[in-house]
């Protein structure tokens, strides 16, 4: 609560890597916002960073925030990679969020599945047709 | 010199260009100055490393190829014959061609002088010799030797015939083809071909986005990139893992519209804890994928499989006798099912089912089958039989005894008599919240008022291809109507078909004026979607009155207004300031609405002259609207 609201928030991956990204970005991500947000007072929101963990579907918590991300990526160190992805495109988002026929982002078709698996999870709801994930 | 070409003026010639004449005139032959040019050549090639001189028959060489692109080239022959000096002959060559380029220049300033036209290079008056080498010197390092003749590769130095494609090799000379074909492997992918593809296509995909509402404004969503992207290498794929089956059932729809569902691919999507299967086009699939989906997911509730061609009674069986817990079942285009497996299908699995659509069967699916079907699945609440060819007027009455029943859609190719829909509203019409009935010819004003006495939660309401029910009926069931406003109305194609009298009676048919007032009346304060397509009877006062922008319909996102004659710029103008939730206008064939301007988050279809504004231009956009709504002021006043 000592350093509420600032420009910019962190996320880390579970392997480690941390990106720094502006708040108005980041939290275009439905899941994201609601981690940083004040009211809700979780941990994320007091230090402005979020920790996206890497958990076994056995040793599941079922209030876990974390639980459904990239559980794929547990024996790969690709978190990272991932999670840098989607920084990407957060930024991507926020840069075209005004623009009218936006060129696709590229993404490698070896971490669009993953990629896809983050995205439902950050968005939190996933919306039929063309909402979702940052609209 | 006149005698260089003895006979020459006695052939009998085809049409020539004004350059080969002008050549002619001037006694020089382009047919010589090539001859000349190939034996050069080919002297050179035997004493190569003579590249001092490279300069001098460069510049007859330019000249040469200027004069074959106007002269239909003859086979090169070899003029080894002549025992004329090499440097006799070149400097003979080279004077003679200057000066008739010089000559040309001059005849083309004049040219230009007179008609002040842009000429092709050599027209410049101010480039001299010099200039004239420099370019010449170029031209030889890139002219290629024309199609058709003999030269040695760069890299293996072998000997080939050049053509149009051969390729240039590392150091600018040519390279017979698999020399080629091994570079432009290790180059890999051209670029530039890449970049020529980015125009057109890419537009085409644009205007398709738009039609499906995808991308307005701003980037698409994570999700729906990245299911593009599994898409396009749906071959590389082997397993989606544990995508959520939200996620799932998105890439199914893309799977299938992009013909990428496959037996292959299709198997990516079963899974043993899910409760939906949905493929929406199974043509592609063979009678023992069939099988797969239920032997796989046997805990399915809902199975939504389209284009089934392959569907057989065998299938059926399997999956009355597998799928226990169906309560949802939309097969199309199933017609290799026999009518005694329909009756099965009802007799075994009848009680489960709530919802049940059927489309396109053509073979069998009797009206004994639906009597069937109302008598053993007194639990169904969602009704849609579109084009079965086979059921008439006795389904209709079949139906009327599902008590359930609350969402019922209808088409039926056989006619149906007024009374049985009237009757079939007077039994069912009490829990309706969905009733689209497309393609009724004999419906008549006598069904609006059954509609208007008994359907009291009616949300979604289609009439469409009638020419029967007036406006006057329209107006009567919308007036007082208890219903509560309507979400989805579509009116489409309700008007009279007479070519000999294109405005229709005088107490006008199918929605018009009245209608759609007092539709609005009703239903405009939760509107969501309103299509009056080819309502051709509505005319321009009635547009403007009831979209008069002080009117306000705050729910309205989409509207089909195309072939409504009489829609033009002040109506939609009127449209846009009605609606504040509008997303989309459709407008085919309104040929009066001209330049209108689309604010922001509005996509405007069907109209060629129209143009999306950015959100930068929010002020014009609103200006654009005042004036238009000005506009319509006076129009109204001057009616």
């Amino acid at each position: 609560m000592a350093q509420q609201q600032t420009d910019y928030v962190t996320l880390v991956s579970s392997d480690g890597f941390e990106f720094k990204l502006q708040r108005s970005a980041a939290t275009i991500s439905g899941a994201i916002k609601r981690m940083l947000d004040p009211i809700s007072n979780f941990t994320e929101a007091q230090t402005n960073t979020c920790t996206f963990e890497n958990i076994k579907y056995d040793s599941l918590h079922p209030l876990s925030h974390h639980a459904a991300f990239m559980e794929s990526s547990v024996d790969s160190p690709r978190s990272g990679v991932v999670l840098e992805k989607v920084c990407e495109y957060l930024y991507y988002n926020e840069k075209h969020k005004n623009n009218k026929d936006v060129p696709d982002m590229d993404i490698p078709p070896e971490l669009c599945l993953e990629l896809l698996m983050a995205a439902d999870f950050l968005d939190g709801e996933f919306a039929v047709g063309y909402l979702g994930f940052g609209c | 010199m006149s005698n260089r070409r003895p006979g020459n003026t006695n052939r009998i010639r085809g049409p020539q260009s004004a350059l080969t004449d002008f050549l002619a005139a001037n006694n020089i032959s382009a047919q010589q100055i090539r001859d000349d040019y190939n034996r050069r050549r080919q002297q050179a090639q035997q004493q190569a490393g003579a590249d001092g001189e490279n300069a001098q028959p460069a510049a007859a060489q330019e000249d040469e190829e200027e004069a074959a692109d106007d002269v239909p080239a003859p086979p090169p022959t070899t003029t080894n014959t002549r025992k004329r000096k090499r440097k006799d002959v070149e400097d003979e060559a080279i004077a003679k061609v200057k000066k008739g380029k010089e000559a040309d220049k001059k005849k083309q300033a004049d040219k230009k002088k007179q008609k002040g036209k842009k000429k092709p290079k050599g027209s410049d008056d101010d480039s001299d010799d010099e200039y004239d080498d420099d370019l010449a010197r170029d031209m030889y390092k890139k002219a290629p030797p024309a199609p058709g003749q003999l030269e040695n590769c760069e890299v293996c130095s072998k000997r080939f015939t050049v053509t149009p494609y051969t390729k240039t090799g590392p150091e600018g000379g040519l390279v017979c083809t698999p020399c080629g074909k091994e570079l432009a492997a290790e180059a890999g992918p051209s670029k530039p071909k890449a970049k020529k593809a980015a125009g057109r296509p890419r537009r085409r995909k644009e205007e398709s986005n738009k039609m499906d509402n995808l991308a307005i404004l701003g980037a698409k969503t994570l999700q729906q990139m990245c299911i593009e992207k599994v898409a396009d290498h749906h071959q590389d794929v082997e397993e989606f893992g544990d995508l959520p089956q939200t996620v799932l059932e998105r890439l199914g729809e893309i799977f299938t519209k992009k013909r990428i569902m496959d037996p292959r691919t299709m198997k990516l999507f079963l899974r043993p804890d899910h409760d939906s299967i949905a493929i929406h086009d199974c043509a592609k699939l063979e009678t023992e994928d069939y099988h797969t989906i239920f032997a796989v997911s046997p805990h399915v509730e809902k199975v939504v499989l389209r284009n089934t061609c392959q569907f057989k009674d065998e299938n059926m069986e399997y999956m009355i006798e597998k799928g226990t817990k169906i309560t949802y079942l939309q097969l199309y285009a199933a017609n290799l099912v026999s009518d005694a497996m329909w009756h099965k299908l009802f007799q075994q699995q009848g009680h489960k089912l709530e919802t049940l659509k059927l489309q396109w069967l053509d073979a069998s699916f009797e009206d004994e089958a639906v009597e069937e079907m109302v008598t053993n699945c007194p639990n169904l609440q969602r009704l849609k039989l579109k084009l079965c060819r086979r059921i008439g007027a006795a389904a209709i009455d079949s139906i009327s005894r599902l008590k359930k029943l609350e969402h019922l859609s209808l088409c039926i190719s056989q006619d149906v008599p007024c009374e049985r829909l009237v009757n079939l509203i007077g039994n069912v019409g009490k829990n309706l919240r969905t009733l689209s009935l497309e393609h009724f010819p004999d419906a008549n004003d006598t069904l609006l008022e059954a509609i208007h006495a008994e359907c009291r939660n009616l949300t979604k309401f289609r009439l469409t291809e009638n020419d029967y029910c007036t406006d006057a009926g329209f107006a009567a069931l919308f007036t007082d109507w208890a219903n509560p406003p309507l979400l989805f109305a579509d009116f489409s194609s309700t008007r009279d078909i007479d070519n000999n009298n294109p405005e229709g009676p005088e107490q006008a048919v199918g929605l018009a004026d009245q209608g759609l007032a007092a539709l609005m009346q009703h239903s405009g304060a939760k509107l969501g979607h309103l299509d009056i397509a080819s309502c051709r009877h509505i005319s321009h006062a009635a547009f403007t009155s009831v979209f008069d922008g002080q009117k306000q319909y705050p729910a309205l996102e989409s509207i089909n207004l195309s072939f409504c004659g009489n829609v033009d710029t002040v109506v939609v103008a009127g449209i846009l300031k009605s609606c504040p939730a509008l997303k989309k206008v459709i407008a085919f064939g309104c040929f009066n609405i001209e330049d209108v301007v689309v604010p922001r988050g509005v996509v405007l279809i069907g109209v060629p002259k129209a143009r999306d504004f950015m959100i930068e231009q929010v002020g014009m956009e609103w200006v654009g609207l005042d004036a238009a709504l000005g506009a319509m002021v006076e129009a109204v006043g001057a009616a």
